[in-house]
């Protein structure tokens, strides 16, 4: 299982790599984004308090969320419309490992983001407050919850690579917004706050940004921080059991 | 020894039956190729095979051993589309199948350069899989189904969507195969593929075997030693007129074929259709063709 695990992931690797689109997906995008409100940051003295909060959030809304959730939606999509998850299923590989595979892939292209937009962030002048360890125990969250989600989004809405947009937009952009991605969640109506309570983005966001920019340690945070864990085995959870779903309806068609 | 044996398999998809009693064993070392029209079922019988489908009953034996997820290891599946990783380049999709199938280090680089070379894919190891032509991709669709040795190999409409060079390089790739020993179950719609690859051929109608045997087996389905393929504007009258001369008379798919007991001349033939507003005459030897339109016509509901 653990050499089916790291063929999917070196196989997903290697795609990326080749993939130029998907180079603008992952890397391009959330890096220009930074740069981009960072610069608008760092220009506004009534602003540069908010930076290091704000590099958290695109950090976690921008990059960690497109290519973890996004990607692994369009994958699916993808495996779907070429005939290969077929090809998949007649082969030995187990499910669990290539849902492995995609949780190790995604986790080193999010270690290679998360240096990248670090680098940029520090050079506009956003600068790290907390816990290097507990940060990335975060980043690491961020993926099985959004890698999770995938599988749910992508198994569930998405059978051909045209819909993945229209799932990404439907649902994807939405919870973003609801995750107090764009607005503080104070800004929020009353009831719109108590949906968002429900979203683990929110919690992701947050938990970050309080690493980040207030330099809050585990003791601050060891309700979000459970809170985020349960999220990432509930998140886990409901992408294996998508996931499954989604091989036995194609041994069905 | 019997690889593969079929005992009565059903399948439906909602009301409709796919496969109905189909039941068919193969021996170690065969080709066997599964003919028959759109639907017939052909191709889920390979899906049953690989374990792609569930059939609804009856039993499947690979080797006397019911199908298990264990038997995966021994099945090479060889899909209809290619099923390719387009931005990988041949050796990485090779490689990538045959480290799920648990080949590790010196024996999977190994395995990957004997099929590179096989399958004769060294020019085009630099160029990603995506940009290869279809018969280069189905070349090594056909290479990957084979990354783990396979004791049995399905081919599903392995040259269908190929030009007609690529389809005799497939074809000669395919003999190969044969010679190898490994055991090939094949489904076609080209009759002349199952003709050069096939030690033997089972005609598929509305879900169940209607005839199978090796092709002389099959050609004897035909009563007759040559067949004319007649046009004209009275058939009516030339039916009668065969008939009158013993002949067998068939309407296959519209076409009068006449059955001759003895062969004849394509003279003869016109001489004995003489009178008649005949457009043209033809008179071939029996073939696969004949035997499939035959079994068809006879097992039809």
């Amino acid at each position: 299982m653990f050499q089916q695990t790291l063929a999917v992931a070196r196989r997903l690797l290697l795609e990326q790599l080749r993939q130029r689109r998907g180079l603008i997906f992952w890397a391009v995008f959330p890096a220009l984004m930074m740069l981009l409100f960072g610069l608008v940051y760092a220009h506004n003295a009534t602003m540069r308090a908010g930076l290091d909060a704000a590099a958290a959030g695109i950090l976690m809304g921008a990059a960690l969320f497109f290519s973890c959730l996004g990607g692994t939606v369009a994958l699916l999509a993808v495996e779907r419309e070429r005939g290969t998850l077929r090809r998949l299923l007649a082969s030995p590989l187990r499910p669990a490992a290539y849902f492995m595979g995609v949780v190790l892939a995604q986790s080193l292209l999010a270690a290679v983001q998360v240096v990248m937009l670090v680098a940029i962030a520090y050079a506009v002048g956003a600068r790290y407050h907390g816990s290097v360890t507990l940060g990335l125990f975060i980043v690491a969250l961020a993926v099985l919850i959004y890698v999770g989600l995938g599988f749910f989004f992508g198994a569930r809405f998405a059978r051909r690579s045209e819909e993945v947009v229209v799932a990404l937009s439907a649902i994807g952009v939405p919870l973003l917004v609801l995750g107090g991605t764009f607005f503080p969640l104070e800004l929020m109506p009353a009831a719109m706050q108590k949906l968002a309570h429900l979203n683990p983005i929110l919690y992701l966001n947050e938990t970050l940004k309080a690493v980040a920019a207030r330099g809050q340690g585990v003791a601050e945070l060891r309700v979000e921080l459970a809170g985020l864990v349960l999220f990432g085995a509930g998140s886990v959870g409901l992408g294996l059991w998508s996931w499954r779903l989604l091989l036995r309806a194609e041994q069905g068609a | 020894m019997t690889q593969l044996t079929f005992n009565g398999i059903c399948k439906r998809y909602g009301g409709r039956v796919v496969l109905d009693d189909f039941c068919l064993d193969i021996q170690t070392g065969e080709v066997v190729g599964l003919l028959g029209p759109n639907g017939c079922g052909k191709s889920t019988v390979l899906n049953i095979v690989s374990q792609l489908l569930r059939a609804d009953a009856g039993q499947v034996l690979l080797g006397g051993e019911p199908l298990s997820a264990a038997c995966r290891a021994r099945i090479g599946l060889c899909p209809q589309h290619s099923a390719l990783y387009r931005d990988l380049l041949p050796a990485e999709n090779l490689d990538f199948f045959a480290r799920l199938h648990g080949l590790a280090g010196a024996e999977r680089t190994r395995r990957v350069a004997e099929l590179m070379e096989q399958f004769q894919l060294g020019p085009h190891a630099g160029t990603a899989v995506g940009k290869l032509s279809g018969g280069w991709q189905q070349r090594l669709s056909l290479a990957i189904a084979l990354v783990h040795r396979p004791a049995l190999l399905l081919l599903d409409e392995p040259t269908g969507a190929v030009d007609v060079q690529a389809r005799h390089e497939l074809w000669s790739l395919i003999e190969g195969l044969r010679a190898s020993g490994v055991t090939l179950l094949l489904t076609t719609h080209q009759l002349a593929e199952a003709e050069r690859l096939c030690s033997r051929v089972a005609l598929l109608q509305s879900g169940r075997v209607a005839a199978a045997g090796t092709l002389p087996e099959l050609l004897a389905q035909v009563p007759a030693s040559a067949v004319a393929i007649i046009q004209t504007q009275d058939g009516a009258a030339a039916r009668a007129r065969a008939a009158g001369l013993g002949w067998g008379v068939r309407n296959w798919a519209g076409q009068l074929a006449c059955l001759l007991p003895q062969p004849l001349s394509l003279g003869e033939v016109v001489a004995s259709l003489d009178g008649l507003a005949v457009t043209s005459v033809s008179v071939q030897p029996v073939g696969l063709e004949h035997a499939y339109l035959e079994v068809m016509q006879a097992t039809a509901v």
